[in-house]
């Protein structure tokens, strides 16, 4: 018995359907794992934390490893940069010499106020904000960057 | 009983012993080692100055890989706190655990160079011509799962090679426009690297990517058999070509529906006649068995001589000077340190350019290029044939700007990715810490 092809039939309409409702059924599985894969919690330190007693920071520059952070002093006058290179993510060292920041991982030089001077770092280092807790210890805001004529005087 | 044995045996293990020709092709049917070898090769398919036998040589490197790396599984841990001394114990606690670290190692090097070295072979014999576009496709995309199994097993160590090269790695994905930032937090599973990256890339490279390989591989594999073998057969079927044969429709040719025709074997009959052929059992199988000897042979020896590094435990805080990527990955590196441009005030990262634009394009032309190659059919399958010489050019000085780019990376290049010349000495690093 010949179908007529043009007509649709419940046939082919029930078919459809079916086919359907799999694609439908794997692409739900699909957007469920892939949702998995995006944590919900992050197990991480705060992007605001504390980094030691104030008045206990020496004049001129203190560099944190574990949170990538120098801190300058000059007398009552602090300012937070970070360490992480703009370009792909390693720790700039501070040279004396130079008063300024290198990049091992591919030589980009910034300025003391962390302006990218050469090498292929495209942004300077960002500045952070600071405050002081109540028990005297000074804290870093990685989440608000501020500008490079920002001061936190205690 | 006994018997019965030795032919389950001889089933098992090598069925061969012809008394006709009939026997010797009835041999590659009824062995299960031997079912997926046509039954007679071109003999221009079996010679050693040809293929090279690189593709051969990359698949004996799988194996090796996959056997050594089971057998690490079982003394991996992957956890930020214990996978740098699992390591360490493998390396020294491990009755020969620092010998199956060093060959997997070596072969994983070695798998990188020899599938390059295919691909460059198949350009250079202009092997992706036709219906080999989609084998040249599959190989493609093989190439790039083997350097992302290489790069996700750089990682699992979790030194200080190891985290750095994480961290530049997905610093480069972060430099994709608009979703770089949603690829990097998806990859290591947050802002910063840490247990979940390592997980991650321990799933990656154990399961996900080696199953890719495994796929990709068994579709390459049957895609040669239905393009008729080695691209030297075309050369010779075009030579040879006399009477057609009608072809039989159930001989089918398909990939995804959208490859057409059939085998140069169903449709001509001169190319695997008694002068041009031999048979494959054993003929094929024992230059394959050649190969995989002499792979093992070679793996186990740069691994005996020159054992797999392992340096500090991974620090967070201090890159190491200077910080490399993988060889494979340092021509990457070299552009990413040098191509940041800038136009006015906008400023594009070295980290687009060199490490996403540059590669891309690149893969591009290795897709889009079968379709500009103009070059007649008969050099197909034919080393430096003349009519390519000008595209032959083009691809190899393509090849050898990496090969350059890769040399002056570790060899020339210093703290703070400065120039230095081998025989000058590198500056000793104060450290503030």
């Amino acid at each position: 018995m010949k179908q007529d092809q043009t007509k649709l039939t419940r046939r082919f309409f029930l078919g459809l359907l079916g086919k359907l409702s799999i694609l439908a059924a794997l692409l739900a599985e699909a957007v469920g794992a892939i949702k998995a894969f995006i944590p919900q919690v992050l197990y991480e330190p705060s992007l605001k934390f504390k980094v030691g007693k104030a008045d206990e920071f020496p004049e001129g520059l203190t560099f944190l490893p574990e949170s990538k952070l120098y801190i300058f002093r000059d007398g009552n006058d602090f300012h937070a940069i970070s360490a992480v290179c703009t370009h792909l993510f390693c720790v700039v060292d501070w040279k004396p010499d130079r008063q300024g920041f290198s990049c091992s991982c591919h030589g980009s030089v910034f300025s003391k106020e962390g302006i990218n001077l050469s090498g292929p770092a495209p942004k300077p280092l960002p500045w952070f904000a600071l405050s002081l807790a109540s028990d005297g210890h000074l804290v870093v805001d990685s989440q608000k960057p501020v500008g490079r004529d920002y001061k936190f005087s205690i | 009983m006994k018997a019965k044995i030795l032919r389950l045996w001889e089933k098992m293990t090598w069925s061969w012993s012809p008394r006709s020709d009939r026997e010797a092709s009835e041999s590659v049917v009824k062995n299960f080692w031997l079912h997926w070898f046509p039954s007679r090769i071109y003999r221009g398919s079996l010679s050693w100055g040809y293929s090279l036998w690189l593709g051969t040589f990359s698949a004996c490197l799988f194996i090796i890989l996959a056997l050594t790396g089971i057998l690490l599984l079982f003394f991996y841990v992957p956890s930020v706190q214990n996978a740098y001394w699992s390591i360490k114990d493998l390396e020294n606690v491990v009755a020969f655990g620092w010998l199956l670290r060093s060959q997997h190692r070596w072969a994983a090097h070695l798998m990188v160079g020899a599938a390059f070295l295919h691909l460059v072979r198949v350009f250079l014999t202009a092997a992706y011509r036709g219906q080999r576009v989609w084998n040249w496709y599959i190989g493609i995309a093989l190439f790039i799962a083997t350097l992302f199994l290489s790069f996700s097993g750089y990682l699992l160590p979790w030194d200080q090679l190891a985290y750095w090269a994480l961290t530049i790695g997905t610093g480069i994905a972060n430099a994709f426009p608009l979703i770089g930032k949603s690829i990097r937090f998806l990859l290591i599973g947050g802002n910063t690297i840490g247990q979940s990256s390592l997980l991650r890339f321990f799933g990656l490279h154990n399961f996900f990517l080696p199953a890719v390989l495994l796929f990709l591989f068994a579709l390459h594999m049957w895609r040669i058999r239905k393009d008729g073998g080695l691209a030297c057969v075309d050369h010779l079927v075009l030579k040879t070509k006399s009477t057609d044969i009608t072809v039989n429709p159930t001989k089918t040719y398909s990939l995804l529906g959208i490859a057409e025709g059939t085998t140069i074997q169903v449709s001509t009959t001169e190319v695997l006649d008694e002068k041009n052929s031999v048979h494959a059992s054993p003929h094929l199988a024992r230059r394959i068995a050649v190969v995989l000897l002499l792979t093992t042979i070679l793996t186990l020896f740069l691994a005996l001589l020159f054992p797999a590094p392992l340096e500090e435990p991974a620090n967070p805080s201090i890159t190491p000077i200077p910080a490399k990527a993988p060889w494979y990955f340092l021509w990457l590196q070299e552009l990413i340190a040098t191509t940041t441009i800038k136009i006015g005030k906008i400023t594009v990262s070295g980290g687009l350019i060199g490490g996403i634009l540059v590669p891309g394009f690149l893969i591009l032309l290795a897709l889009i290029w079968p379709f500009l190659d103009k070059s007649p059919q008969e050099c197909i399958g034919v080393w430096f044939h003349k009519s390519r010489k000008r595209q032959n050019v083009v691809f190899l000085l393509l090849c050898g700007a990496v090969i350059v780019l890769i040399i002056i990376g570790v060899y020339l290049r210093g703290p703070y990715w400065n120039f230095y010349w081998p025989w000058q000495n590198w500056p000793t690093i104060p450290t503030l810490y």
